[in-house]
């Protein structure tokens, strides 16, 4: 328990709890990093740290014990995922008439709450804020410090204004937490009144040994596949889904062989098949989307020469031979059309048949 | 805590009790307004019930604001369990009046039986609930209920809505050895209501209490449906505690600096007019449907003799009206938002009411014209018109 558990980016870390040591903890902070960059993780960590009741010193820096009654509170919001799912459940259950004017939060100790963007469009609304602004200036019940936790960055418009206020003002014992991938994405005003702190990506060798470590069921060769693919983000190497993700892959690899070889089209239309219209059938053509991206990039890797950047090495010659039959002109091509069939299923367009054009479109 | 410490000795909660229905539903009634309809956090739209003794404690909090109350009960087995607030207010409103028989079962599950009438429903784990803040041992003072009552109804309604000012969505509550003060503000006018003559044992000097709008609202519909005859009152740092009889309401406390009321109370109002609260009432009411919708400004001009009420505006016309005074010095055109003046006018009762005022630019002050047990002053700011 504690920050020990925190992986990668031991200075940020150091220099965060350097602040707490201090009683200089800021009252906004961005936490700015990649998916899986473990932002919620550090977050929920700083806030147990500020209302830890047996407060510890690991390193001569606050830490924070994990089995206080504030601390194991804390961590029932950690899966976030879950706790979010509960929430829109509870939702899900109300009356009518309350349903439209309720929104998510995730309050698993009266003095911490964690707002997740509220489907089904997911963005922060402003009925969030209006709660946050209701709330914060009310003492702390049971803790130090009432700590926000924004999860995401999609604010609406009148959800970000309404937040200036709040955060140029927060009263003493408030620390409001903005999570974010890009810094970018917030308004420039929201920027100027936080400090910002950014998470980088791990490196390779730190995630594959990290992997060594807590994934001991995985083949070196998966742990080397997987620690490319999370892209630097430890929390997402570790719970990656490598059958999913080999399905998916071997679906991108028939539509691109389509396109570009073959042209066998009774393999591809079987293979369209199945992704057919509705919520379940979600998940599984976003993850083949994103895998074709992934191979696209390999391919303009192995076109560019740097095949060391190579993310799907275990499937490397097959990917030569594509990139052979491949030039640039028709990688940018294929990129540009897949962005067409992502924005198509936002608008709901029949996925098996978005696919086949996009693959028949593709073909030289 | 007994009740917990039963529970766990036995290893698997229990709970058995019968309770008549008229009891549990008026404290089912009572405690409604606090149990959070609109949450995505389950627990909050739970119950808790504790059984010990002879008497059934009731919980509901939305984490700001907590309401704890009871009632008496036949208790077989103590214990505790959480319900779902809302439906079962809605089931007990429809049982005969008999008695309910409340049972917990494996699972968080609770059996309610009424004469031939048997339901069932999930609650969650006691644990969940948020921990209540304990009433304090010291610091108790004791406020005569009537008092804190009138007290709220005539601030009340001057407590801001606006988010952004935080320290006006509250009413300052200021208790002195011998005088209890309330005031409330939101920025454009202020409630200042002082009853002095009574007693407060345990206050020496001045205690200044911000109590949350929200916190005042409860109370006032806790105040008027009770007999007792007077609330126990006590703080720590982070709560306020009120014992209203056998129910306590506890509300964190907001932070921040009430505003400095005192510097804008008028000091001088040499033009002051005396006229029945009726007859203003419903002059203003009148003359204000022809005033400007967004600003409900009303022109007030004092003659001799005569006070003059008029509106107007672009698209609905012009309406003028005029009550007969007592008035014979300079006169004055002053401007108010018509709303502001009926809030008042409507919190002070019958009567006659006193306009004091000074000059067109300055607040203007309204109080009831004959009040001997309550000092009740309202502070208007003028508008330009």
């Amino acid at each position: 328990m504690g920050f020990s558990d925190f992986h990668g980016n031991a200075g940020v870390v150091h220099r965060l709890r350097e602040m707490l040591a201090h009683q200089r903890f800021p009252q906004a902070v961005i936490l700015a990093g990649p998916t899986g960059s473990g932002k919620y993780t550090l977050a929920l960590m700083l806030a147990k740290t500020l209302n830890c009741l047996q407060p510890v010193t690991t390193d001569g820096l606050p830490d924070f014990c994990g089995k206080c009654s504030n601390c194991t509170r804390i961590a029932v919001a950690e899966d976030l995922e879950a706790r979010t799912a509960e929430a829109v459940e509870a939702r899900e259950n109300l009356r009518e008439t309350d349903k439209k004017e309720t929104r998510l939060f995730i309050q698993t100790h009266p003095d911490v709450l964690v707002i997740p963007p509220d489907p089904p469009q997911l963005m922060i609304k402003v009925d969030q804020v209006r709660r946050v602004i209701d709330s914060i200036y009310y003492r702390p019940a049971e803790a130090k410090e009432r700590v926000y936790v924004f999860t995401d960055a999609a604010f609406m418009k009148e959800a970000a204004n309404s937040l200036l206020k709040v955060l140029e003002e927060p009263p003493e014992f408030a620390t409001i937490f903005l999570l974010v991938e890009n810094s970018g994405e917030l308004l420039p005003t929201i920027r100027s009144r936080s400090m910002l702190v950014t998470l980088e990506a791990l490196s390779l060798e730190e995630i594959e040994h990290y992997l060594a470590k807590h994934r001991s069921d995985w083949t070196s060769k998966q742990r080397a596949l997987v620690a490319r693919l999370a892209e630097g983000a430890v929390g997402k190497a570790r719970s990656f889904d490598l059958p999913a993700y080999t399905a998916a892959r071997a679906h991108a690899l028939i539509i691109l062989n389509s396109a570009l070889r073959t042209g066998d089209h009774g393999e591809l239309f079987k293979t369209t098949e199945t992704y057919r219209a509705g919520a379940e059938g979600r998940e599984k053509i976003e993850r083949l989307l994103r895998t074709l991206y992934g191979l696209l990039q390999d391919l303009m890797f192995l076109q560019s020469g740097t095949p060391e950047l190579l993310h799907n090495i275990d499937i490397e010659s097959e990917l030569r031979k594509l990139s052979e039959a491949a030039n640039f002109d028709w990688i940018a091509t294929a990129a540009d059309r897949l962005a067409e069939v992502d924005r198509g299923m936002r608008r709901n367009l029949l996925r098996s048949l978005s696919l086949d054009a996009f693959a028949a479109a593709l073909e030289k | 805590m007994p009740v917990e410490a039963l529970a766990s000795a036995a290893g698997t909660a229990t709970m058995e009790i019968t309770i008549s229905k008229f009891e549990l539903l008026r404290e089912l009634t009572a405690t409604q307004g606090v149990v959070e309809r609109k949450t995505t956090i389950p627990i909050l739209s739970n119950y808790l019930f504790e059984a010990a003794g002879d008497r059934l404690s009731l919980t509901a909090t939305d984490l700001d604001l907590s309401l704890r109350t009871s009632c008496g009960a036949k208790v077989k087995k103590e214990g505790s369990c959480t319900i779902p607030a809302r439906k079962l207010h809605d089931y007990v409103k429809l049982l005969p009046d008999a008695d309910i028989t409340l049972k917990l079962l494996e699972n968080h599950w609770v059996s309610i039986r009424c004469g031939r009438s048997n339901t069932k429903m999930v609650g969650m784990a006691k644990s969940n609930f948020p921990a209540l803040p304990v009433f304090p041992t010291a610091g108790v003072v004791n406020i005569p209920s009537k008092v804190l009552r009138s007290l709220i109804a005539k601030t009340s309604f001057a407590i801001a809505n606006e988010e952004s000012r935080y320290t006006l969505n509250g009413a300052l509550m200021v208790l002195k050895p011998e005088s209890i003060t309330m005031v409330a503000t939101d920025g454009h006018r202020l409630a200042h209501i002082e009853r002095a003559g009574e007693k407060f044992d345990g206050i020496s000097g001045e205690m200044k209490t911000l109590v949350p709008k929200k916190a005042m609202d409860e109370l006032k519909s806790l105040l008027d449906s009770t007999e007792t005859d007077a609330i126990e009152f006590a703080k720590d740092e982070s709560t306020l505690y009120f014992r209203i009889g056998p129910r306590l309401l506890t509300s964190r406390q907001l932070t921040g600096q009430f505003p400095n009321f005192e510097a804008v109370l008028p000091k001088e109002t040499p033009k002051s007019i005396t006229i029945p609260a009726s007859e203003l009432s419903s002059a203003i009411q009148r003359v204000a449907q022809f005033a400007d919708e967004r600003s409900r400004a009303v022109r007030i001009r004092l003659e001799k003799g005569e006070l003059k009420l008029s509106a107007s505006s672009t698209e609905t016309g012009e309406s003028e009206d005029s009550i007969e005074t007592n008035y014979d010095g300079e006169s004055l055109t002053i401007g108010f938002n018509a709303q502001y003046i009926l809030d008042f006018l409507k919190a002070s009762g019958s009567g006659d009411v006193k306009l004091e005022l000074k000059d067109a630019q300055s607040a203007g002050q309204l109080r009831p014209a004959d009040s001997e047990d309550y000092k009740y002053r309202y502070i208007v700011m003028p508008m330009r018109i």
